[in-house]
């Protein structure tokens, strides 16, 4: 009786250890998987108001896939890249995203574009399995996630956070020029917001009371008004929660009233546009950035013949959007091969989270995940615009 | 053809004419409770989207196709209905509780956006309605302690009766069909009680129905509220469809889809909202589909058609190429609904009627069945 007692047990022990990780496992799909090929998935804003941004990174893209293939693919399998357009509409990018797992099949999602397109889709990627890697969009859940959750565990991001960004870059110029009365001027919406929060964070946790805090909203060219308060309220630095178009206008404004003050933008407006739009109106700025941007004329071997080839292939010059497309599938490329010659799913997320560290040909910082940590680096650059040409003044950066 | 004598008035108002709209409803019925079961989620996805579309679309013809009221702030009570429900769920509130919630606040909203409306006609009614959108739109990402600002709101699956509804599960399917029903018997008796002919009254003409006795301020306020609780309704299920919501996706642009969804769908007839609505939502993916498969597809007629292996593979390199340009889709998107307003401004709906007709009546069918007879003088003064 008791023996039998004891084998019931041991069977029931026996049966709770096979199911105990399968509770806690994460359902990583193998579909997009064949001996020649891997098919990966991608909804960018194509057509729709953020579409400076998407056009290029699916170019990236698309230009990294074609380079591994040329080179044999990935341990023989082909990259099969699809780009759907999601025009920035929340309801496109989720039928898109259901398209791609369903018709499609994709393995992964790679880069898709934006926060609340991105934010909608998720679930139906986990759901299904599917990895979310390296989304176009800083924002905290793309990489946060909680352990209990074990499809939680199929997203990751490389893109440099802004509220990180932001609070290294101001670290750095509020230390460096010692300067005692920090400003912020922030675009309504989710991507200021981030700026003003890691503004708002560092400058408390230096306690230094912040001289004025303005915002404008996101459409609108004239930012006289906000430049005059600041100027009033006595600022010796301004950080810009703005992209390209405001960066420029509200230099322009300050140039104007002959107002002499440090800018410092947010990683958005390290882009190539904003000295190439603003000339010398721009001059002086400094910006928050994940790596240098590089230039045909000074850049050298690998990248040289990067930015050659990209203007061959699309008739522009390349730029930073371009750069992380590309960045998004040399970093996939860079797992899939660690993951072996007999590529799925599971393996896949493994050597994701193994540690193994990837550098790209730009020298951002490296990238690097674990199975705490999706998100790839929050060091920080400092870079000023000398002469119409981005300049690193100091790398290395964190708060 | 089939001729109705009717010597009723039980028969001018019978939900269903004769016993063909009930083998056609019936049906339809029976396709739309199977759907789940053979389509894919992706299409089952759509279909809950053209559903949801669909019923906003009901809620406009009310304002705009019954009463004649245009309005191009739609978008704002879809927030209304999406936050409403976003924010009660925080606290438990159950989802037949916070869904009618979402309607009802939608609604007295609604009214309060009517009243201005009494003085205002035309164009100037659509500006009116189009700064209260901008209006929702700044307190949406203003208000942070409800609304969470710009940052949005997460929307949490529905818990109904001891289950969860996933947005995916044909549970949520069969729930945005069973509300467009609804709605849409709800409607058809609206329309056929008093209160629906005192609004197509105010559309014919408001002096005439004023001189009827209907008091016009009441009705318009009336059209406008029950147009937005609808709304607010709809809202409430694209909340929990998309699963997070946030200002900026209830934009001008959104009021614009809808207008189109009844311009489109017909914007006489309840049909046309569903019409519509199917139009808007499935002619992206569609285009989308053709983008995949069309340039395989020419390639192989190219090849049947004698070209050779590599010039048939250009052919294919080559009108994949243009199939995925930019901004294609917006393009031929546009130039639909370019044709639709030039060539038939009765929309999808009354371009079925007239096929129906023709066949009806061949070879005997007139051009002319549909021409208006009589113009009515429009202006500001004698309306």
């Amino acid at each position: 009786m008791s023996k039998s007692f004891k084998a019931f047990g041991l069977a029931i022990g026996a049966l709770a250890l096979t199911q105990m990780p399968a509770l806690a496992q994460t359902k990583v799909t193998d579909q997009g998987i064949s001996a020649g090929e891997i098919v990966l998935g991608s909804h960018q804003d194509l057509s729709g108001p953020i579409k400076s941004w998407g056009v290029p990174v699916a170019n990236g893209m698309k230009m990294a896939a074609d380079e591994l293939n040329a080179a044999g693919g990935i341990q023989g399998r082909k990259i099969k890249l699809i780009v759907e357009d999601s025009g920035y509409d929340p309801k496109r990018a989720v039928l898109a995203s259901q398209k791609l797992i369903e018709k499609d099949k994709v393995f992964a999602m790679v880069g898709p574009m934006g926060s609340p397109t991105v934010l909608a889709a998720q679930d139906i990627l986990f759901d299904a399995g599917v990895l979310q890697l390296f989304p176009l969009t800083a924002a905290e859940f793309t990489y946060k996630f909680d352990a209990a959750k074990p499809q939680e565990r199929l997203k990751f991001n490389n893109l440099l956070p802004y509220v990180e960004s932001t609070r290294a870059a101001v670290k750095y110029l509020i230390e460096s020029k010692n300067l005692k009365k920090p400003c912020i001027m922030h675009q309504d919406d989710e991507y200021g917001k981030n700026v003003l929060d890691g503004f708002t964070q560092q400058v408390a946790a230096m306690k230094i009371p912040a001289a004025s805090v303005t915002s404008y909203k996101r459409g609108v060219s004239d930012f006289s008004a906000q430049v005059a308060k600041m100027k009033s309220d006595g600022c010796d630095i301004v950080v810009l929660g703005t992209v390209v178009r405001e960066t420029i206008g509200a230099m322009v404004e300050a140039k104007k009233l002959g107002w002499d003050v440090i800018f410092l933008g947010a990683t958005p407006t390290n882009v190539l546009e904003v000295p190439a739009l603003g000339k010398e109106a721009v001059e002086g700025l400094y910006a928050a950035s994940g790596f240098e941007i590089p230039y045909e004329d000074t850049a050298k071997g690998k990248v040289k013949d990067w930015l050659a080839n990209y203007k061959k292939a699309y008739g522009t010059d390349a730029n930073t959007q371009a750069i992380i497309g590309y960045n998004v599938i040399m970093t996939f490329a860079h797992y899939a091969n660690k993951a072996g010659k007999d590529f799925n799913g599971k393996k896949m997320l493994d050597a994701l989270e193994s540690g193994d560290v990837f550098q790209d040909i730009f020298s951002s910082p490296p990238t690097k995940f674990s199975n705490s940590n999706h998100l790839a680096t929050t060091i920080t650059q400092v870079q000023q615009v000398k002469s119409g040409r981005w300049v690193l003044m100091k790398d290395s950066l964190s708060f | 053809m089939k001729f109705l004598f009717k010597t009723d008035y039980e028969d001018d108002i019978r939900l269903f004419p004769h016993s063909g709209y009930l083998w056609t409803y019936g049906t339809l019925l029976i396709l739309i409770a199977a759907a789940p079961h053979f389509l894919s989620s992706y299409l089952v996805s759509q279909l809950v989207f053209v559903s949801i579309y669909a019923i906003v679309g009901v809620a406009l013809l009310i304002l705009t196709g019954f009463t004649g009221q245009a309005s191009l702030g739609h978008a704002a009570f879809l927030a209304i209905g999406a936050y409403t429900t976003a924010y009660l769920q925080q606290f438990g509130v159950p989802f037949p509780v916070y869904f009618l919630t979402a309607g009802l606040l939608t609604g007295i909203i609604g009214a309060i956006v009517g009243f201005p409306a009494l003085r205002l006609h035309g164009i100037y009614l659509v500006i009116a309605t189009i700064s209260f959108a901008l209006i929702v739109e700044e307190i949406l990402a203003r208000w942070e302690s409800v609304t969470h600002g710009n940052e949005g709101l997460r929307v949490k699956t529905i818990q109904m009766l001891g289950t969860t509804v996933p947005r995916d599960s044909p549970g949520f399917y069969y729930l945005c069909m069973g509300v467009l029903i609804f709605v849409i018997l709800g409607a058809i008796n609206l329309l056929r009680s008093p209160t629906g002919r005192a609004f197509v009254a105010i559309r014919d003409s408001e002096t005439a129905a004023k001189s009827m006795g209907i008091n016009v301020s009441l009705y318009k306020v009336k059209s406008f509220a029950i147009s937005a609780a609808i709304t607010g309704l709809a809202g409430c299920l694209f909340a929990h469809k998309l699963s997070f919501i946030s200002p900026e996706m209830f934009t001008l642009q959104l009021s614009i889809e809808f207008i189109m969804v009844i311009l489109i769908g017909g914007a006489f007839s309840l049909h046309g909202a569903v019409l519509g609505a199917i139009f808007i939502v499935m002619v992206d993916p569609f285009l989308t589909f053709l983008k995949d498969d069309i340039p395989g597809a020419i390639a192989n007629l190219s090849l049947l058609l004698g070209a050779g292996a590599e010039r048939a593979a250009a052919i294919e390199k080559s009108s994949a190429a243009f199939a995925s340009a930019n901004g294609l889709k917006g393009a031929i998107y546009g130039f639909l609904i370019m044709a639709f307003i030039l060539f038939e401004p009765l929309g999808l709906y009354g371009r079925w009627l007239k096929i129906k007709l023709f066949f009806q009546l061949f070879p005997l069918y007139k051009r002319a069945t549909f021409k208006r007879q009589k113009i009515y003088v429009k202006s500001e003064r004698n309306r």
